[in-house]
């Protein structure tokens, strides 16, 4: 094909879309959206990252100081610490997340009995939001179980786990609990999807069982599966709630996650420029990470699918 | 065109809906009056409608606003430059921020200022910047900190009030000894690791600490070791899960009957009362020094009063502060928090805190050593890792010097980024 024929039907194209009118309300809807995104997150974002250059307190005057508030983002001890545990916890969250909700998916996905019933019940601490779980769960940890360690004459049962180094366990535990119920929809969904046909070839070949889950079932799931990687590490290297209703970051440091790092260094003590420093190296981190994750994964669906 | 016309009344209804509540807002005459606290919001309410009653002639209304984490909405609200008209606020290195940001208003002149004792109204201007003279807040009550105890207990365990740190380990000994638990400790909260702190640093320390500290003349390593030996030895005879304990849990179990010491403020005894109506507790002052001339009540400003400098209503705000600070309207309100007085010839007359309020009276006091920390300095993250590494079964030594270590490096990190 020459340049110029090419540039003609370019041309062309062009002129069908434009001889097709396309109603004016479509683009308000979408363009009253894209304004209000723009005030209420892009201009809120700018502006943090435009403070990350200042020594602003949140308030009065401020100067440049340039990079400095990277700086000392990177050398203080508290900071490194709180990434440290963010990493550790979106890590070994987001392989159990996906672990048990891909069990979960697949029992569910089977002819069992109640299987709706089954369903809504798992679906539900989605439908409570992680502040609340979180308190409920508080409750748990410090009233209930400990009582019953006590009953059942059990050491380590017998205090409170959320006021131990093994806090962030509880945590995870909680994050997973809660955090299934949308992995595991997902993973429904893409195993609905899959064609029974498909099966039946597989059992003709003779797969079955965890042969015919690894060979034919996970492969097949690989656009969910990429889905609630992608997910997951972004809402648990975000980690906020569950930490502020469970344990505010404590004991000592050992659960201060960096958005709990930035809420309450940043707003309760006076470090504003510093954490919208962190904030947005943050930021970048997620976005990185996600980027890489989806580059690995999508070759992968490429490569199976 | 139906679908059309569905959108079209979406977008309108979404775009009105941003715009209306401004509109709304504009004409009503209101003061705004901004209260940090949440455990006095019952009887603040009591005080504004009174007040409203009998200002009913003016046509404006003093508004009670008590958001939940008052510090950070209110340094939002300074960030907006929205201040509001009069403001309700503990004497903190908040306040600090909020009295150098240069919104508040002088009251010099006013006459409830002649009332206020002298030694209140220093603290207030200790916790202003460059600890300027000038009264830009009014002390309105003061709390303390220190030991409450169950009086029932001691009484049947032949027990005094201990006035030195022998006695108190001979009080700690004797309450061993009988099978009951000396302290109470609700450390899930952290904020409540800083009370034994406050109580124990004020008798030890050297008395130019803070000013030299902050020149970097000096360390907690080189001068806290004792306070931090003591704060670890109290530690070591509470109940067994102290970093699983929140502080609603712990006080309810206090007050119910557990432990026999509690080292906190003179604030949990609304507390305390609530759960349990028949309680019978007192307070004295951590005995951390063998010299009982330096075993001070620690006793800090927990309301202060002031302006804004920009007021819509400045006559209003004006009769409210007066209104609030006339002796009578002073008195519910220290009755009702079991709080003390900086205002003279009021006082608190509560058995619950007769041990202190001698001590009070005269003088023996030191205001909150961490009053003075910097602003970004996390003391009760610094004690939670502390006990933390205590519960763990670490050597106390060691422990006390990585602690040590710990408060010197994070008061020169905020220090310097300040």
């Amino acid at each position: 094909m020459s340049v110029t024929s090419r540039h003609k039907e370019k041309k062309e194209s062009r002129m069908k879309r434009k001889n097709k009118k396309v109603d004016t309300v479509y683009y308000l809807g979408v363009g009253f959206m894209a304004v209000l995104f723009f005030i209420f997150h892009t201009c809120a974002f700018l502006k943090g990252i435009f403070f990350s250059f200042t020594d602003w307190k949140g308030y009065g005057a401020w100067n440049f100081v340039g990079l400095k508030n990277y700086f000392y983002v990177f050398k203080n001890k508290d900071i490194l610490a709180a990434y440290a545990f963010t990493f550790k916890f979106a890590f070994i969250s987001t392989i159990a997340v996906n672990i048990v909700s891909l069990i979960l998916a697949c029992a569910l996905n089977a002819k069992i009995r109640f299987k709706n019933f089954l369903k809504g019940i798992y679906f539900l601490p989605y439908m409570l939001g992680s502040l609340i779980v979180g308190f409920i769960f508080n409750f748990i940890f410090g009233n209930i179980i400990p009582k019953l360690g006590q009953t059942i004459g059990n050491e380590s049962m017998s205090v409170n786990i959320l006021g131990t180094s093994h806090a962030m366990w509880a945590i995870v535990f909680v994050t997973v609990w809660a955090g299934c119920a949308f992995n595991t929809l997902i993973y429904i969904a893409g195993l609905q999807s899959i064609d029974t046909d498909i099966y039946e070839a597989a059992a003709l070949d003779g797969a079955h069982g965890f042969k015919r889950f690894r060979l034919i079932t996970f492969p097949l799931l690989a656009p969910s599966f990429t889905i609630n990687m992608v997910l997951s590490v972004k809402g648990y290297l975000m980690v906020y709630d569950q930490i502020m209703a469970m344990t505010g970051g404590g004991p000592g440091n050992t659960t201060t996650s960096i958005a709990v790092m930035i809420y309450k260094q940043g707003l309760g003590k006076g470090q504003f420029a510093v954490q919208t420093a962190n904030a947005v190296i943050l930021f970048i981190v997620v976005v990185a990470i996600s980027i890489f994750q989806l580059r690995i994964l999508e070759k992968r669906e490429e490569k199976v699918g | 065109m139906k679908k059309k016309s569905v959108a079209v009344l979406l977008i309108t209804v979404m775009t009105s809906a941003l715009i209306l509540p401004g509109c709304a807002k504009s004409d009503k005459k209101e003061v705004e009056f901004f209260s940090s606290k949440a455990e006095n919001a019952e009887i603040m309410k009591t005080l504004v409608d009174e007040f409203n009653k009998e200002n009913a002639a003016s046509g404006v209304t003093v508004v009670l606003n008590t958001p939940a984490d008052a510090g950070t909405v209110l340094k939002t609200r300074l960030a907006k430059n929205d201040i509001p008209d009069i403001i309700a606020y503990g004497g903190d290195s908040t306040y600090t921020e909020l009295q150098s940001a240069g919104v508040l208003k002088d009251l010099s002149g006013a006459d409830y200022l002649n009332t206020v004792q002298d030694a209140y109204m220093q603290m207030v201007y200790d916790v202003q910047k460059n600890k300027e003279q000038v009264p830009y807040a009014v002390p309105y009550a003061a709390n303390a900190s220190g030991v409450i105890y169950n009086v029932d207990k001691f009484n049947e365990l032949g027990l005094e009030v201990p006035k030195t740190w022998d006695e108190f380990l001979d009080v700690i000994r004797k309450i061993e000894d009988s099978g009951e638990t000396p302290f109470e400790y609700t450390f899930k909260d952290t904020w409540t690791l800083c009370c034994a702190w406050n109580s124990i640093a004020p008798d030890l320390a050297p008395d130019t600490f803070n000013d030299e500290r902050r020149k970097g003349n000096t360390s907690f390593a080189a001068t806290h070791q004792e306070i931090a030996g003591k704060y670890l030895e109290l530690m070591k005879h509470a109940q067994k899960d102290i970093l699983g304990t929140g502080y609603d849990d712990g006080n309810k179990a206090f007050a119910n009957g557990e432990g026999v010491m509690m080292i906190n403020g003179n604030w949990v005894l609304n507390q305390l009362v609530t759960a349990n109506a028949d309680v019978n507790v007192d307070m004295f002052a951590v005995p951390a020094s063998n010299d009982t001339s330096h075993n001070y009540v620690t006793s800090g400003i927990d309301v202060l009063l002031c302006e804004s400098k920009t007021s819509k209503y400045p006559e209003v705000a004006d009769a409210f502060m007066s209104f609030m600070m006339r002796k009578e309207n002073n008195q519910k309100y220290i009755d009702d928090q079991f709080a003390f007085s900086p205002i003279e010839g009021v006082t608190q007359s509560d058995a619950k805190v007769a041990g202190i309020q001698k001590d009070i009276e005269s003088g023996k006091v030191a205001n909150f050593p961490d009053h003075y920390y910097p602003s970004g300095f996390d003391l009760a993250e610094a004690l939670s890792e502390f006990a933390m590494n205590y519960v763990n079964g670490e050597e106390d030594s060691k422990n006390i010097d990585t602690f040590l270590k710990e408060l010197d490096n994070q008061y020169d990190a905020v220090n310097i980024a300040e």
